[in-house]
């Protein structure tokens, strides 16, 4: 098989398939923003992501992680760190920088294991990259209401 | 050159089915590997580990049989058998060494409801000129077929 990509979060819960990348006021994967909104000049809750590789392929490199779309309201921010340490997820500022939004700055992302590729078969290779932790801050100064949508892309080359 | 793309391909249902272009390596002494051979896919290491024997490299379209190969003996590459006749391509090139891989994008939305997953493909090789220089022609393929050189 090629390789076939799943995205994961990592919680106090323990880790889960993330089927959407919502920030909210609880530690939790694939929450609903509406029930745990975020109150203004406070953070969301840490997610920590990463993406597991099964099935089989040669080599997988030039791993990237970037939003790629969505446009901030007043005051709103999302921050991200590649191959973060996990720690368990907190509203507490992380301070992290601003998440790159161009494929030419995008975070370099490696292996779990901290290489820059994910050989298959390797030995120790457990398939998973590094985490990535991202954190929605906002101030008092932030409007109410939904936010926009935001896209995040993650590429990788495969043989 | 024959096309050995074979008619055995029996899909298998696996991320394999995302691809729209496999691969078939043909060796020097005209044994070749299809990457998928009887519903089994053959990994790229197999070709990596005789990449000193390659003759041919092509990629082929699934659904239209479009196909791009790599001549690694020449230093020339074809689309859907047809040379590609750029002049720089005519020139005396050493030491041919394929260049192939797939270009991933996984895109997901912050709520989920819009994932994407898009391939591109790079084919190309990477050559010592007469002076001694490192060139490289690469080829960046789109999953309907359309091309453009470089990256």
């Amino acid at each position: 098989m090629a390789a076939t990509h799943a995205w994961k979060e990592t919680g106090s819960g323990g880790e889960t398939t993330a089927t959407n990348i919502n920030f909210g006021s609880v530690d939790a994967p694939n929450l609903v923003p509406a029930t745990y909104p975020i109150t203004r000049a406070t953070n969301s809750f840490d997610k920590y992501i990463r993406c597991l590789f099964t099935g089989s392929w040669t080599e997988i490199s030039a791993m990237k992680f970037w939003k790629s779309a969505g446009v901030y309201k007043t005051d709103e921010t999302i921050t991200g760190s590649a191959n973060a340490t996990y720690a368990t997820p907190s509203q507490t500022s992380n301070g992290d920088s601003l998440i790159p939004t161009t494929e030419g700055t995008a975070l370099g992302i490696n292996s779990a294991e901290g290489a820059a590729t994910i050989v298959y078969g390797g030995s120790g290779v457990s398939g998973y990259t590094g985490y990535i932790r991202l954190q929605t801050k906002t101030l008092v100064t932030t409007p109410s209401g939904a936010v926009n949508q935001k896209t995040f892309t993650f590429q990788y080359d495969e043989t | 050159m024959d096309n050995p793309i074979s008619n055995n391909n029996i899909e298998v249902n696996n991320s394999i089915s995302n691809l729209s272009f496999l691969w078939i390596a043909i060796f020097k002494d005209e044994s070749y590997i299809s990457q998928l051979e009887n519903g089994i896919e053959h990994r790229f290491q197999e070709v990596k580990d005789r990449f000193n024997e390659l003759k041919y490299f092509s990629i082929y379209n699934k659904y239209t049989n479009q196909y791009f190969t790599i001549d690694l003996i020449k230093g020339l590459f074809y689309n859907s058998g047809i040379s590609y006749s750029k002049e720089d391509l005519k020139e005396e090139k050493k030491n041919i060494r394929l260049i192939y891989f797939r270009r991933n994008r996984i895109i997901m939305t912050e709520s989920g409801d819009q994932q994407s997953h898009q391939i591109w493909y790079f084919l190309g090789f990477q050559y010592l000129d007469k002076l001694g220089n490192n060139q490289k022609i690469i080829l960046k393929i789109n999953s309907d077929g359309s091309f453009i050189i470089g990256e």
